[in-house]
């Protein structure tokens, strides 16, 4: 019992933002709403109690209960497998001892990992809560409130958006906007890896691909820096924002950049999540560059010239070549009625409203074209 | 492998020193010396059943020994073409060696040298195993022993499809209405067939094309290695040619992605194959050819092809005993 109370104590002591997070999710698995407050309390109750009541004891067994699924929970965050202490495997014995854990948490794992369309093109990501929190990387995510679509490994497409971001970390959030419960992976938040230590990749290298699934890749923690892991598995474009985990199936750390050479793959360590966590679930944009630009008022480019007309709306002289208004479609003599649902009526107030928006942001046109109503969505581009 | 897509990744900026970090030695990384230790079972098994493929003193390849009669697969596209071919087993150099068949769908080309007592491998009863299952292949060697890689089967089999779609190897004229040759790209196909500059495409296996866009559909299904039965005109006269098709992203090769180039020396054949195992082995494209072992030593599959960064292609064991047969009746009718 003592390790129990043990572990759990220090769960609470260290929780923060994600653990709440953390602890809702089993506050629901139980149908209860006491736990998060109240556990330590009990758990006092328990060891002192000398004669119980029957109704005590049915209340008490759900909280024992509970606590040793907490508790096997605890110990897979802090289990080390043996091999990690052998400074290389020694035997086949410990070549099993990593291939046996791989195998075994592969399947969680894998659920969990995503892929992240954005802008024509993807990245990956790893479900952290059955309610659909993804972490990723900042240079995948590229700004906050972004819409994004978020790929299951079955090839389930879903609604999502960018939450916040660490631009000088490479560190960022995704909200999953579509209600459900999802596959999620634990994450390591004892910070027990250690330089050395035998680590597995996922991710969806090159972009989603059903047949092929994510892609596996096993190596060994290289080298270890503040705000940066560096491992051998070979990571590559479309891998960016994907988890890496340590034998046990914890997430430790996110796909970040590459080296020219093969064996240079950098990660973001979770702790650098769990620094940020509040404010990036705030939808914050934290720090400057150079993995996230904060966007600039005013700089989005449309590419279009209009004039008023006195039934109402715009009527579009031309459109610029190349630019995203053509790009999405839109023609000479459209009628401009809606720009993200507010009623066009001159051009100087068209523009105004663009200038309170930024490169990226998503904007809806409503138009009409020879008396028919057509709506266009697309990015604004870069001025 | 989508063309068309833009991929999300960061390049490193600065890997400089960073203040109290600490770095494994070399040694005790995946790929290093103490690690590569742990499989010595396996490296005496490529030992004796992997064959070195030279161009003169140079590698070029590995290959399956899977006779002792001196029977050898290998990666067909990968052989030298000077005509300086050796072989090494083991500590053996075999300097007469003769190319019998080739399967130009799986790239794959059987050799013979002259020997009693070469040890074949020993198949796996199946390439169906988990992910994270360990796997070994041959790594750079040195002259007279083989060092090997490990790594983990680390995505579903399934076909690789040919990247960009099949094709002869032509340029077309922009301006003809009909399939007209302008030009005729190096070592492809239509090269082989001496394909030349003004022919006009008028059927491809018995089927009418009268224009462009008839071409791209009647090839769009191909595979690669396979041959199409095309009707030309060529100076007002029909002449008929068989092609090989090959992948058009292979084909023409000048437009280097940022996947590619970040995937060091990967293989030029790399599409294509009709079902692969896949594994995360750091190989090049010049240590491919030689088996794929589990930990037990037996050979899963035959590395074909290193795609990039994060993915290497195997021919799998149950399609590789059906090729080596195939083959050899070929090759001893």
């Amino acid at each position: 019992m003592s390790w129990m109370v043990g572990s759990l104590r220090g769960l609470i002591g260290s929780m923060d933002g994600f653990l709440a997070q953390h602890t809702r999710d089993v506050k629901v698995g139980n149908g209860s709403d006491y736990f998060a407050s109240g556990c330590i309390h009990e758990l006092h109750e328990i060891s002192n109690a000398r004669s119980l009541q029957s109704q005590q004891i049915m209340r008490h067994t759900r909280i024992i209960s509970l606590l040793l699924s907490l508790g096997c929970w605890g110990m897979a965050a802090n289990e080390r497998l043996a091999v990690n202490d052998h400074k290389a495997p020694e035997n086949r014995q410990d070549l099993e001892m990593i291939q046996n854990a791989v195998r075994t948490s592969l399947p969680k794992a894998r659920a969990a990992t995503v892929c992240i369309e954005i802008k024509g093109g993807s990245g990956s990501g790893v479900i952290v809560s059955p309610d659909g929190l993804v972490l990723t990387a900042a240079h995948v995510a590229t700004g906050v409130k972004q819409k994004v679509t978020v790929v299951l490994e079955d090839g389930k497409r879903l609604k999502a958006e960018t939450l916040g971001l660490v631009a000088d970390r490479d560190a960022a959030m995704v909200r999953i906007t579509e209600k459900g419960t999802y596959p999620f992976v634990e994450i390591d938040r004892e910070a027990s890896t250690q330089l050395g230590d035998w680590v597995f990749a996922l991710g969806h290298s090159g972009g989603f691909d059903q047949e092929r699934g994510s892609v596996v890749r096993l190596g060994r923690l290289v080298r270890i820096a503040d705000s940066t892991f560096q491992s051998d598995c070979m990571v590559i474009g479309g891998d960016s924002g994907g988890p890496l985990f340590n034998l046990a199936g914890n997430l430790i750390a996110i796909h970040s950049r590459v080296g020219a050479q093969m064996q240079v793959n950098m990660h973001v360590p979770t702790a650098v999540f769990m620094d940020y966590w509040d404010k990036m679930l705030a939808a914050e944009f934290i720090g400057e560059g150079p993995y996230a630009e904060r966007p600039v008022k005013g700089n989005g480019f449309l590419g279009l010239a209009t004039d008023a007309r006195p039934k109402g709306g715009l009527s579009v002289t031309k459109v610029g070549h190349g630019s995203p208004a053509e790009v999405a479609g839109i023609r000479e003599r459209d009628v401009l009625l809606k720009l993200n649902q507010v009623q066009l009526e001159t051009r100087e107030q068209m523009q105004d409203l663009l200038k309170e928006m930024s490169a990226g942001d998503e904007i809806i046109l409503e138009t009409e074209r020879g008396g028919k109503p057509k709506t266009f969505t697309f990015n604004l581009g870069e001025r | 492998m989508n063309a068309n897509r833009i991929w999300v990744i960061a390049f490193a900026g600065l890997i400089g020193t960073v203040q109290g970090q600490q770095s494994l030695e070399s040694s005790y990384r995946t790929t290093g010396n103490a690690v590569v230790a742990a499989f010595e079972a396996q490296r005496q098994v490529l030992q004796h059943s992997s064959a070195v493929i030279l161009d003169g003193r140079k590698e070029t390849g590995y290959g399956v020994v899977i006779s002792a009669d001196g029977y050898i697969l290998t990666k067909a596209s990968e052989l030298p073409k000077s005509g300086d071919l050796a072989v090494t087993v083991d500590q053996t150099n075999y300097h007469e060696v003769k190319v019998f068949a080739e399967d130009l769908v799986w790239d794959v080309a059987l050799l013979k040298i002259d020997s009693k007592d070469l040890i074949p491998v020993d198949y796996a009863p199946t390439s169906d195993v988990l992910q994270g299952t360990w796997v070994v292949a041959n790594g750079v060697t040195s002259r007279t022993t083989r060092r090997l890689l490990a790594g983990i089967v680390s995505a579903k089999s399934r076909e690789i499809p040919a990247s960009g779609g099949a094709a002869l190897g032509v340029i077309l004229k922009v301006k003809s209405k009909v399939p007209q040759v302008e030009a005729v790209q190096q070592k492809s196909g239509a090269e082989e067939a001496g394909l030349q500059k003004d022919d006009v495409i008028l059927s491809v296996d018995g089927k009418r094309i009268e224009k462009v866009t008839e071409l791209n559909d009647a090839l769009k299904d191909g595979k690669v290695g396979n041959l199409v039965h095309l009707l030309l005109r060529r100076k007002g006269e029909e002449v008929s040619v068989d092609v090989r098709l090959a992948a058009r992203a292979e084909l023409f090769t000048d437009q280097m992605d940022r996947n590619d180039q970040m995937s060091g020396d990967f293989s030029t054949r790399r599409s294509g194959f009709p079902r692969v195992l896949q594994h995360d082995i750091l190989g090049s494209r010049t240590v491919q050819g030689g088996p794929l072992l589990d930990l037990d030593g037996r050979c899963i599959g035959m590395n074909i092809a290193r795609a990039n960064r994060s993915e290497s292609f195997a021919i799998p064991v149950e399609e590789l005993k059906g090729l080596a047969e195939r083959l050899m009746k070929q090759a001893k009718p």
